[in-house]
């Protein structure tokens, strides 16, 4: 199975990264249970899942520092086991931790792990000058690690991973524990990265992170894939529909009646409220005309769109930050 | 309140195995040692390990295996005949205490009450048990020939002063002499006394050696303690997420080892360096007799302390457990092996224990530079030991790194 799987993908070089039957194990616990899933060239790719549920065991067997114990891993049609060297070329990696020296200034951090790829000392330098342009932090460069904030941290750990110019960058949870302001910043520099045509793969916790920057996503449950897709594919998977919810001023039995009938659409009431399933974008501005003609005041309307939250209440049964 | 804080305190103490060891288990295990090497054990019965000395009887006669015979009874005394050239060599290079030389004409001497011909060439880096053997063989020396050499001298002394003295009267002195009570065995003892005369006293300027088992047996212990810091670095890296990253890239993890190795190599040397030239400078220790062996020990003691302040490492799986471990092997080296006590005043089972130690080796190596200024193919083999302490130690490491530092990551 694996040989006719390596075979296929080595003539399939669209697909950046393709994991087939992946499992991996420590002592009991089975970390990684036969996880499958190929990401094309240029996308974000988002790993959406729980604290422990195989995130960071799935990047580290990607990144080369962890073996799987079944299943393989194709990096650019390269076979990971076969040719771990390859692949560590081609792929950065953002790890969850500040991975910094606090004793050296972010320019000599840069210097240090950009010299671990054997790049020419001026192309290196070069490197590191629009890096750091890129990250905003050229003007600090010369400061001491231990002086940044966290933010500042999180953004030259990025920057560490970038310096052999990689095609694919796994970033394991990089905007754990920075501001709002710096996260708005990790997501410019992954979006400026993503459109010089780097594929990103990007796990975290945050919904909203992934909704923000993935164009496909793969929710990681207890180690195991449990669905992929886009997020508007993950919508049909899980059942789970947008609503509109209305609230009358006043609204009588027969105005519901009538109301019901002329929406044609699945419809719940309560004494002045409605909840009605929907397609919100289609559907919205004719809900509210029918409501007009048949003299119902709008008090209220919330729009219940659907959200990986939801998504991921509806297909685990449970919130994704328990 | 006080009550309720104590307990707390002593229930968090132990529950701290590692504080608990070292605060009881340590204690003991160095009271235990230093009790050893001071002889304090075995109570009142132990007999004393004999010193061995090494005896060249060019003479061979009666009277100088008369002696031996009589130094052969003793138990404090082991005696290993050599010819006198193989004997010096053997006490310069300090695998002997020291040889005792009956000179030709030892014979003659005691038939014609003239002066001993008997020298005993010493390592004077072991004094102490010198002014042993010294007084035993004093001891001996004039019960066995004392009698036969002042009476052979007072005959000679009366037939050249009072030749017609009666034979009655030359009787009455002899047999005074026997009990006695006359004062003349300490009469002769100026003819009767050894020559000592240390072997190692030639033509280099000679470092003191308290002073070279000071710098020597310091130097090893803190480079032991500040290696083993420095190695621990590998574990912060590991605790802060670099050693990761650092297995990201293309690195193989042997290099990320051999790295840390190699900076504490080049630390170690440099701590060796400044230690030596400060000893230089402040105490006059003569750096300069032997340059070519002084860097070549310094290059084999700073790789065998590296590659084990690395294995130090790689058997921790946490940088408490590391300072745990190191504080422990260290001292009990550092003890064992004459850095904390010289090797010399140690009982004999001691010193052999001693040699699996780095701290030995490289003590003896830099006595032997120093002290004895021996010739660099002299001290090669301790060199030799220490580079394969250094490489078993380093092979191990390896093994050990991948087993439990690797899989921690």
């Amino acid at each position: 199975m694996i040989w006719f799987l390596r075979i296929f993908e080595v003539y399939k070089p669209i697909n950046m990264i393709q994991v087939s039957h992946l499992s991996k194990s420590f002592e009991k616990i089975q970390a990684v249970k036969d996880i499958s899933f190929s990401i094309k060239k240029g996308e974000i790719f988002g790993l959406l899942g729980p604290n422990g549920a195989g995130k960071s065991t799935t990047i580290n067997m990607m990144s080369t520092i962890l073996k799987s114990d079944e299943g393989a891993i194709f990096i650019d049609g390269n076979d990971l086991n076969e040719n771990p060297n390859a692949c560590k070329q081609l792929i950065g990696v953002v790890p969850q931790e500040i991975s910094l020296y606090d004793d050296f200034t972010a320019y000599e951090n840069l210097l240090f792990w950009g010299s671990l790829y054997k790049i020419p000392s001026k192309e290196l330098k070069e490197r590191i000058a629009s890096i750091l342009e890129l990250i905003g932090l050229a003007d600090r460069k010369n400061d001491l690690i231990k002086t940044y904030s966290g933010g500042m941290k999180r953004r030259i750990n990025i920057a560490s991973a970038l310096l052999h110019n990689p095609k694919i960058l796994f970033m394991d949870e990089p905007t754990v524990g920075v501001d709002p302001q710096s996260r708005n910043r990790i997501f410019e520099i992954v979006e400026a990265l993503n459109a010089e045509g780097m594929t990103i793969v990007y796990t975290t916790h945050y919904m909203e992170e992934v909704e923000r920057l993935c164009n496909r996503i793969a929710i990681i449950d207890a180690g195991q894939i449990i669905a992929q897709g886009t997020q508007a594919q993950l919508q049909k998977q899980s059942d789970v529909e947008e609503k509109v919810e209305i609230t009358f001023e006043e609204v009588s039995e027969n105005q519901l009646k009538k109301l019901k009938e002329e929406l044609s659409l699945e419809m719940l009431h309560d004494t002045q409220k409605i909840t009605i399933a929907c397609d919100v974008n289609k559907d919205l501005s004719n809900i509210i005309s029918i409501c007009n003609n048949n003299n119902l005041k709008i008090k209220d309307l919330e729009l219940k769109k659907v959200n990986l939250e939801a998504i991921f209440l509806n297909l685990t049964g449970k919130q994704l930050r328990d | 309140m006080i009550q309720t804080i104590l307990k707390k305190d002593l229930k968090l103490f132990f529950s701290d195995k590692k504080a608990v060891l070292l605060t009881f288990l340590m204690p003991i295990l160095l009271i235990a040692l230093f009790a050893f090497a001071f002889g304090g054990t075995g109570g009142n019965n132990r007999e004393a390990k004999p010193i061995t000395l090494l005896v060249s009887d060019i003479d061979n006669s009666l009277d100088s295996k008369s002696v031996l015979a009589s130094l052969d009874t003793l138990s404090t005394i082991k005696l290993i005949h050599k010819d006198i050239i193989e004997a010096t060599d053997l006490v310069r290079k300090g695998d002997y205490v020291g040889v005792l030389i009956f000179e030709k004409g030892f014979h003659d001497s005691i038939a014609n009450g003239g002066k001993l011909p008997l020298e005993l060439k010493y390592d004077s880096a072991r004094e102490i048990e010198m002014g042993m053997l010294q007084s035993v063989l004093m001891q001996n020396l004039m019960s066995s020939i004392g009698e036969k050499a002042v009476k052979a001298k007072m005959n000679t002394y009366f037939e050249t002063n009072f030749s017609g003295v009666p034979s009655g009267i030359k009787e009455k002195v002899f047999s005074d002499m026997d009990s006695g009570d006359t004062g003349m065995n300490a009469m002769m003892s100026n003819d009767m006394a050894l020559k000592m005369t240390s072997i190692l006293k030639e033509d280099k300027k000679q470092g003191n050696l308290g002073l070279i088992q000071a710098v020597a047996g310091t130097a090893i212990m803190m480079l032991l303690f500040s290696i083993a810091g420095i190695g621990g670095g590998l574990l912060d890296e590991k605790d802060a997420g670099t050693l990761k990253r650092l297995l990201y890239s293309p690195l193989k993890p042997t290099d990320i080892l051999f790295g840390k190795m190699g900076a504490s190599l080049v630390l170690a040397i440099l701590q060796l360096v400044v230690m030596f030239v400060f000893a230089w400078l402040a105490f006059d220790l003569p750096i300069f007799n032997d340059i070519p062996s002084l860097i070549l020990m310094i290059l084999a003691t700073a790789f065998a302390v590296s590659s084990f302040g690395i294995f130090l490492v790689s058997i921790a799986k946490s940088r408490q457990q590391l300072n745990g471990y190191s504080t422990i092997i260290i001292m009990l080296m550092s003890a064992i092996g004459g850095s904390m006590v010289p090797l010399f005043i140690m009982p004999a089972i001691m010193q052999k224990i001693a040699v699996i130690s780095v701290n030995y080796w490289g003590i003896q190596g830099f006595f032997d530079i120093f002290w004895r200024n021996l010739p660099l193919t002299d001290i090669l083999p301790k060199m030799g030991v220490l580079l394969g302490i250094g490489l078993g130690m380093t092979l191990l490491s390896v093994r050990l790194f991948k087993r439990n530092i690797l899989k921690m990551v």
